[in-house]
């Protein structure tokens, strides 16, 4: 087990591979990236994913599935980091000829289990691949991260619903909770509120987190005792409170992040405050 | 057609415990095998086609074989997104299976009467489209299609009578996926069809003998990847190509021919006549049997066969 202090360094330096990638590439999605780099560090550094960055494509791995599209960048140093590929590869970040988009792709790099980039795709696929695992008695668990925003669009609904119906409790969903949309506060564009009730009104076992306190995520993410000792087993989410552009002072909860990226100025100070 | 192919896959899946069938709210008697004696292997995901896609994508993420059945309005437009970036960007083994073709439900108005799918389908990367024009073509394309990989998009739509099998003229002796198929012999014009609505390009191969122009007829179950070499053959060899199809004049059997022979035109400086009979770029909004459907859009046998006439004139 990696402890806390390392989980932190591990944290900082997958928040300097994405500076480095979006400075680079000119191209990526900053502020997105930081809110969920520490759900990533917990998930792939705490024993919680079992995967095997030599057989990537072994059949009885979890599976994690990266709905929020945009944050690819984050992805892609979390794999590199936990030794999918050298990172290296990661310079290839949104260059000319590159297949690294600044959206997940399929197939582009070992590790990445589908693609994403339009909202609202990877809960759906994510629970093709929880009735796939219970269809062949593996004990495969599939977890997902959806955007926030992206809670908004239907087709979350259409599987949050279907997955409550059919007690897929080998799926794990976590909503990255930073109240960030493209350029404005999820609660006023649309309000998601009470979330919490929301999902447990269709069948979902909820907790909400702080999606920063690594122990929080971690707690939270640990396969729990068998839900069949205390009723019917369900799926489960955790809704993480988060900060969009999490851990360089100026970009955090700030809206222009989304989407921008660092000139040299701001690639110097934000490496500074990660370094 | 849509029993036949269900009973088709149902047949494989008992054999095959990585076969799937997800169906949004059709829960027909031809579905009822698979849900009787195949649990594990049958989904009826409701009406959320989005999460239907979806749902198959992460299936087939997962290995499995599988088959999506809708009315084609839901199973295509709905998702379409889904198709594109779950199923063909990740270039996934999914069959997306399409029911009502045209004017299948003639008395159920615009909503379930698909006259795009074609089109749309035609676009994405990697999809493969097939439609098969009676219900031994559909069953013997099903099996075609368990043996090889997705995506497909499989469009069906009612029954030819007679058979297309039984009309065959092109000395093959089993349907060969993507080839066309010669149902009637003529050397003057080629009618290039597909669907039940082929049944029309024979009425009319009927009346233009009658009149003296020698209609060839050929059934094209696959509009992709089409049989681009017996297109060019034919546009070398006949005075007019048409093409007939219960469907939009844009984007689909027409469309899709004059893209391979509109630069054949330069090339061979050919002045050949090419016309495509379709459904206007409009609405139906009246109902009626499917046959008043066709009429009042043009496309029965004696309408084309007048039009086939009056261009022939002009030779």
């Amino acid at each position: 087990m990696v402890d806390n202090g390392d989980l932190r360094l591990m944290a900082k330096l997958i928040r300097r591979l994405i500076l480095e990638m979006t400075y680079r590439g000119k191209e990526g999605h900053i502020g997105t990236d930081y809110s969920c780099v520490d759900i990533l560090t917990a998930l792939y550094f705490c024993d919680i994913l079992r995967v095997d960055p030599q057989n990537p494509t072994w059949q009885e791995r979890d599976r994690f599935v990266m709905s929020k599209g945009h944050g690819a960048a984050s992805l892609y140093a979390t794999l590199a980091v936990k030794g999918f590929f050298p990172e290296e590869l990661l310079n290839a970040f949104c260059q000319e000829g590159s297949s690294l988009s600044a959206h997940v792709t399929f197939d582009c790099l070992p590790g990445v289990e589908s693609s994403a980039g339009s909202g609202g795709h990877g809960l759906p696929m994510a629970v093709g691949m929880a009735l796939a695992a219970k269809h062949d008695n593996r004990n495969s668990k599939i977890y997902v991260l959806v955007g926030d925003g992206e809670c908004q669009e239907g087709s979350i609904w259409e599987a949050l619903l279907f997955a409550g119906h059919h007690q897929l409790d080998n799926l794990t969903l976590i909503i990255d909770h930073n109240n960030l949309q493209t350029a404005e506060k999820v609660s006023e564009v649309v309000g998601l509120e009470p979330l919490r009730g929301k999902m447990e009104s269709f069948g979902w076992q909820a907790q909400n987190i702080n999606g920063h306190d690594i122990d929080q995520i971690r707690n939270a993410l640990l396969p729990g005792e068998p839900q069949s000792k205390h009723g019917p087993s369900t799926p489960r989410v955790i809704i993480a409170k988060t900060i969009k552009g999490r851990g360089v002072s100026f970009m955090e909860n700030n809206p222009i992040w989304h989407g921008r990226c660092p000139n040299e100025e701001e690639y110097r100070q934000a490496w500074e405050e990660l370094s | 057609m849509r029993t036949d192919v269900v009973e088709t896959i149902y047949r494989a899946a008992l054999k095959d415990p990585n076969i799937f069938l997800i169906t949004g709210d059709l829960e027909h008697s031809s579905a009822k095998n698979f849900k009787q004696n195949l649990p594990d292997q049958h989904i009826n995901i409701g009406m959320a086609e989005q999460n239907m896609i979806g749902v198959a994508a992460g299936l087939a993420l997962s290995g499995k074989k599988v088959f999506t059945i809708s009315i084609i309005t839901f199973a295509t437009m709905r998702c379409f997104e889904q198709i594109r970036n779950d199923i063909c960007y990740q270039n996934l083994d999914v069959t997306v299976i399409g029911d009502g073709g045209g004017f299948y439900y003639s008395k159920s108005g615009a909503t379930h009467n698909p006259i795009e799918d074609i089109a749309i389908m035609r676009t994405l990367p990697n999809m493969k489209i097939i439609a098969p024009a009676d219900s031994q073509q559909a069953r013997l394309l099903t099996e075609k299609i368990i043996q090889s990989r997705g995506p497909f998009y499989l469009r069906l739509g009612g029954k030819v009578v007679p058979a297309i099998e039984e009309l065959r003229a092109d000395g093959q002796p089993e349907i060969e996926m993507g080839k066309g198929q010669v149902i009637h012999i003529g050397s003057d014009v080629t009618i290039f069809s597909f669907g039940p609505i082929i049944r029309e390009a024979l009425t009319a191969a009927e009346i233009l003998a009658s009149c003296g122009i020698r209609a060839e007829i050929i059934n094209l179950h696959a509009l992709k990847p089409i049989d681009r070499e017996l297109i060019e053959d034919r546009f070398n060899r006949r005075q007019a190509i048409f093409t007939l199809e219960e469907h939009s004049v844009i984007g689909g059997l027409g469309s899709a021919v004059a893209e391979i022979i509109c630069p054949l035109f330069h090339c061979h400086r050919r002045h050949s006549i090419f016309k495509s009979f379709g459904i206007k770029d409009k609405f139906t909004k009246t109902v009626g049997s499917r046959q008043y459907l066709w009429q009042i859009n043009g496309l029965t046998g004696q309408q084309i066969a007048n039009q086939i006439i009056a261009s022939c004139t002009c030779i």
